[in-house]
């Protein structure tokens, strides 16, 4: 599980997480939700130990982030960092040379189900096809936990078809994933819990299924009322 | 198998309605095996946690079995079968019952136009299937 405990950060003045505090299990997809500048990004960054906090702590599994650790959580951009020169192939071999839980099998059976052509270079992928193999990079780690930033953005809807299905594949089983998107509608019924922030703050927390259960709303249905007032 | 998910009802619960009415309409019958939790999920787009609690609750009501580690089975148990569909209908009606409950309609009117209404739909049904079996 990832804990965040009354976790603060400012960027100079701005103070950009107020106190945040959330589990994220694993085996569990949750959904950080927020209009842009909520802090979602920076959650994600703050657990990987990509921005320093001023305060509050960040657990994963009970103990507090180390080194080794972090070979246990992939973080997925929400833009692809391979150069745009290189094939599809050589970002593979890349991955294959510098990371030992690089899982090639795993690779090549995504490849295909993402329908993406090994011997494409990546600048002349369209952004669907981007995101795509951006999603796959991250998948083809062998990790415990994964941190997809906007997986959704900007990508067509059959992309977007093709991206949510993986979340109801054996491809997350086990993983604990943490995902952001202001994109809700076609994927919550894939989520396990959402977690809404404002302006750095949480404003709902809750069980997507609770929620229907006790008070027959759906995520958006709460999104509205939460963001719209 | 195809299933349209509205966002507001649970859809582990959708999910058990859904092989209810598959049982009621004889797709699914007594002793079948049914996917693994995982070909569900991956079969209907959803969550395999949700997939997971589909089933415990399929379980736990006695539609399903699932002995070690052999895939689940629909129950032999015909009582419990045989009150899905009557579940099914009781809730369908109680449903409609509601939405009308406003018009404050007489019993008897309400009944003669569902027969009315129930005919003329089963005659245009007939119409459509003949017309269909002229084509080919």
């Amino acid at each position: 599980m990832i804990e965040l405990i009354d976790v603060k950060k400012r960027f100079g003045l701005k103070k950009v997480l107020q106190g945040v505090s959330f589990n994220a299990p694993r085996g569990a997809i949750t959904c950080l939700t927020g209009l842009n500048g909520a802090g979602k990004t920076t959650i994600l960054k703050a657990i990987m130990g990509l921005t320093p906090i001023q305060s509050g702590s960040i657990r994963i599994d009970g103990s507090a982030p180390h080194q080794a650790m972090y070979e246990r959580i992939v973080y997925v951009s929400d833009q692809l960092t391979m150069p745009g020169r290189m094939r599809i192939a050589d970002c593979f071999a890349f991955m294959q040379d510098y990371y030992r839980n690089w899982n090639s099998e795993r690779a090549n059976e995504l490849l295909a189900r993402f329908q993406l052509n090994a011997a494409d270079k990546v600048n002349s992928l369209s952004k669907g096809m981007a995101a795509k193999l951006n999603l796959l990079m991250g998948l083809a780690m062998d990790a415990d936990y994964m941190l997809l930033d906007e997986p959704f953005s900007g990508v067509d809807i059959f992309s977007r078809e093709e991206i949510a299905a993986v979340f109801s594949s054996d491809m997350v089983e086990g993983r604990g994933i943490i995902l952001t998107t202001h994109e809700i509608k076609e994927i919550e019924h894939l989520l396990d819990y959402v977690v809404m922030l404002d302006h750095g703050l949480i404003t709902k927390q809750f069980a997507s299924e609770d929620m229907r259960m006790e008070e027959g709303k759906s995520v958006v249905d709460v999104m509205r009322e939460v963001y719209k007032r | 198998m195809e299933l349209l998910f509205n966002n507001r009802d649970p859809v582990y619960l959708q999910v058990v309605r859904h092989f209810k009415e598959r049982i009621a309409t004889g797709k699914l019958q007594s002793g079948d095996t049914i996917p693994s939790r995982r070909e569900l999920a991956n079969q209907l787009g959803i969550n395999p946690n949700t997939a997971q609690k589909a089933y415990k609750e399929m379980e736990e009501q006695g539609l399903i079995v699932t002995e070690g580690n052999s895939p689940s089975r629909i129950t032999s148990d015909t009582i419990i079968l045989g009150r899905i569909r009557e579940e099914l209908l009781t809730e369908a009606v109680d449903t409609f019952l509601a939405s009308v409950n406003n018009i404050e309609v007489p019993a008897e009117q309400l009944l003669s136009l569902i027969r009315t209404r129930l005919e003329k739909k089963q005659a245009s049904q007939s119409e459509q299937d003949q017309g269909e079996k002229g084509v080919t």
